[in-house]
């Protein structure tokens, strides 16, 4: 019993072990409402990340390449397998799926405006291709989601590839969230939904029901296409090798995975934060899948989730892949702050609302120009580190030029812990 | 009128050939199908063509314009993501019948599968024999009429569109997020017409209809506890 006058302990000055301030208030809010959380913005967990590699610098053993007055190419051909005209992009950084629903209107041609200026490719994501969009982009990628809302085949001529949508990183296994706030009259005819519904969308197409399906239905979109622009396929991270290796029976130009830190408007907090692998082990696993069919040089390779700088996409080319793609990146670019509350639809810098008051914040010609900015500067720091290890393409980025910081890096990808020679776990491309 | 025999061609070849002839041959008639997987995807235009057996999957994929007859059966995803004309299946068709369909009618006379007409976004999908589970699954717009028996969760979720149905025993089948109402005078006006346009021989009095429970929040659960809570049990029934 505590002395008289003395506050006795209260559960929030323990905070330790399990029952942290985030576990308490999740089941506050069980208790209070007998239902699961939903949050925008992906998980707030940290994760393995390409920041536990290093790039090791050209010295002796090769030439440097000159910063500032020598050449590195940048420019990324994507989908060359089948597709007769691929997609071919100033640098290997690509916009991800990013619903107009999601995000204003402004902010969709914000972003189509920036890939525009620096010569890259933006993604419609669920819901319809946005006409403003598509007038604005440079090169247009269009998803084909389970829910095809605002899908017709107009939609597929005005795309410069195609991504097949199997599975997102922010919640794999599930599948697009709209909240009421964010499905406005406008919103609502776009997507041929009741104005102010909570949308859950179908995580299965209702036209591939299985692998065999897939392989149908990719020559269906070879006839659709008449073959001329390539087909990609999502897969969120998590069975990765088995699943890129379905992925290229099936017949796909190109696989993007996106690991267990993409972004996303909406879903369950226990979904983003327990669901799937992250971007850095997937990425390893898809690139062994391709190497172990012989067909890492036929396949593009895209990885998204937690792409924050030109050193991860250095790094994420080294490792295999041969472009990344940015989603929260590009919106913290635009002036977003990661508050977790894009679901609450009221976003007070007009990206990620419907609202009309808030959307007159964003100025789309400067958001524009910030994203291109951010792009254009990751570009230089992914060029300044590939020149340092002895590049003159970026696409020349190698395993070898890496080195991991820590154990738990070395054994997850393979690359020889820093300082050695020396790899645990399954000696990736160092056998 | 052209003859087409399949006997020795591809799907892809078939619809190269297809694309070719639509919009100069008003009647393609086309023999040996060996049940073809993804004909006639994309084809564009007015014409007729007619199928004397079966197909496989995707028949009339994003077909927009034609008027596609099948004597025989269809495989699965007939009509997949059609934007506009016909597909007359004078037999049955398989699972998931007029997916994400845009636009243009889909008549089946015989029986389709499961799931048929799931995210259907417009046009008309009837159904003159029985259809399987899970009919008109999340639909966003268009008709699915059936006229023999309908399965269980019929309506799952739908978002907007109406299914038509005669199944006597339809209440005990609902999906959920949907109710059950008497067809509308308007709506057996466009049923009248659409059945005589097809020369199906029914009525449309009858008909109920199966539209969206809540044109705002569905409601689902995720977790369905079988048991009765004592808390909920009169004081006599309670025990401990």
């Amino acid at each position: 019993m505590s002395e008289k006058g003395k506050r006795p302990p209260r559960v929030k000055d323990v905070q330790q072990g399990v029952w942290t301030p985030d576990a308490i208030a999740e089941i506050r809010y069980k208790a209070q409402l007998g239902k699961h959380r939903i949050r925008g913005c992906g998980t707030p967990r940290k994760l393995p990340h390409f920041d536990d590699l290093v790039v090791l610098p050209s010295q002796l053993t090769r030439m440097s390449i000159d910063t500032y007055r020598e050449h590195c190419e940048t420019q990324t051909v994507l989908g060359a397998r089948f597709a007769k005209k691929p997609l071919v992009i100033e640098t290997p950084i690509m916009i991800s799926g990013m619903s107009y629903g999601a995000l204003s209107k402004e902010a969709k041609i914000a972003l189509a405006r920036a890939t525009d200026i620096i010569g890259t490719s933006i993604n419609n994501g669920e819901g319809g291709l946005l006409p403003e969009e598509r007038e604005n982009s440079y090169k247009q990628v269009v998803q084909i989601l389970p829910s095809r809302m605002g899908f017709t085949l107009r939609n597929i001529e005005a795309a410069d590839a195609l991504e097949i949508i199997v599975g997102i990183g922010a919640k794999p296994g599930l599948s697009g969230h709209l909240m009421a706030s964010k499905i406005t009259k406008e919103i609502a005819a776009f997507r041929q939904l009741p104005e102010g519904i909570d949308l859950h969308s179908h995580p299965r197409h209702g036209d591939i029901f299985g692998a065999d399906d897939l392989c149908l239905k990719m020559d269906e979109l070879r006839d659709v296409t008449n073959s001329e622009i390539p087909i990609f396929l999502k897969l969120a991270a998590g069975r990765v090798w088995e699943d890129v290796k379905i992925a290229v029976k099936a017949g796909v130009d190109g696989i993007v995975i996106d690991g267990a830190e993409g972004g996303t408007g909406a879903a369950p907090v226990v979904a983003s934060n327990h669901l799937g692998i992250p971007t850095l082990p997937a990425l390893v696993q898809a690139t062994r899948a391709l190497e172990d069919m012989g067909v890492k040089e036929e396949v593009s390779l895209i990885v998204s989730g937690g792409i924050k700088d030109g050193a991860d996409v250095a790094k994420a080319l080294a490792l295999g892949a041969d472009a990344v793609a940015l989603g929260t990146g590009a919106m913290i670019a635009m002036g977003c702050t990661v508050c977790l509350r894009c679901h609450e639809g009221k976003c007070a810098f007009g990206i990620g609302t419907q609202d009309p008051e808030q959307r007159k914040k964003l100025n789309i010609e400067k958001a524009a120009q910030q994203v291109a900015n951010y792009i254009r500067g990751m570009t230089y720091e992914a060029v300044i580190l590939a020149k340092a290890a002895g590049k003159t393409k970026l696409k020349s980025m190698e395993r070898e030029d890496l080195r991991a910081l820590t154990l738990e890096a070395c054994a997850m990808t393979g690359i020889p812990l820093m300082g050695s020679n020396y790899t645990f776990g399954e000696m990736f491309g160092f056998c | 009128m052209v003859r087409l025999d399949l006997v020795e061609m591809t799907s892809r070849e078939v619809n190269q050939q297809l694309k070719k002839l639509i919009g100069t041959e008003p009647d393609i008639d086309i023999y040996n199908p060996h049940s073809i997987h993804n004909f006639a995807t994309a084809l564009i235009g007015d014409g007729k063509v007619t199928v004397h057996g079966s197909t496989g999957f995707y028949t009339g994929g994003f077909l927009e314009g034609p008027s596609l007859i099948i004597e025989g059966n269809t495989g699965w995803y007939t009509g997949d993501n059609m934007m506009a004309g016909e597909i007359i299946v004078q037999m049955n068709t398989g699972s998931n019948a007029a997916p994400s369909m845009v636009g243009g009618n889909l008549v089946i006379r015989g029986n389709s599968g499961s799931r048929a007409g799931w995210g259907m976004k417009g046009g008309n999908l009837v159904v003159c024999g029985d259809v399987g589970r899970w009919t008109g699954k999340m639909t966003l717009g268009g008709r699915i009429v059936v006229l023999g028996r309908i399965g269980e969760g019929a309506g799952e979720s739908m978002y907007n569109g109406v299914i038509h149905t005669l199944d006597p025993g339809v209440e005990e089948k609902l999906g959920g997020n949907v109710r059950l109402i008497p067809i509308e005078d308007p709506e057996k006006k466009e049923l009248e017409a659409l059945f005589k346009q097809y020369d199906i021989a029914q009525g449309v009095d009858d008909f109920m209809s199966i539209v969206p429970a809540v044109y705002g929040r569905h409601d689902y659960s995720l977790f369905e506890p079988t048991h009765t809570p004592k808390s909920s049990l009169p004081k006599s029934q309670a025990r401990g």
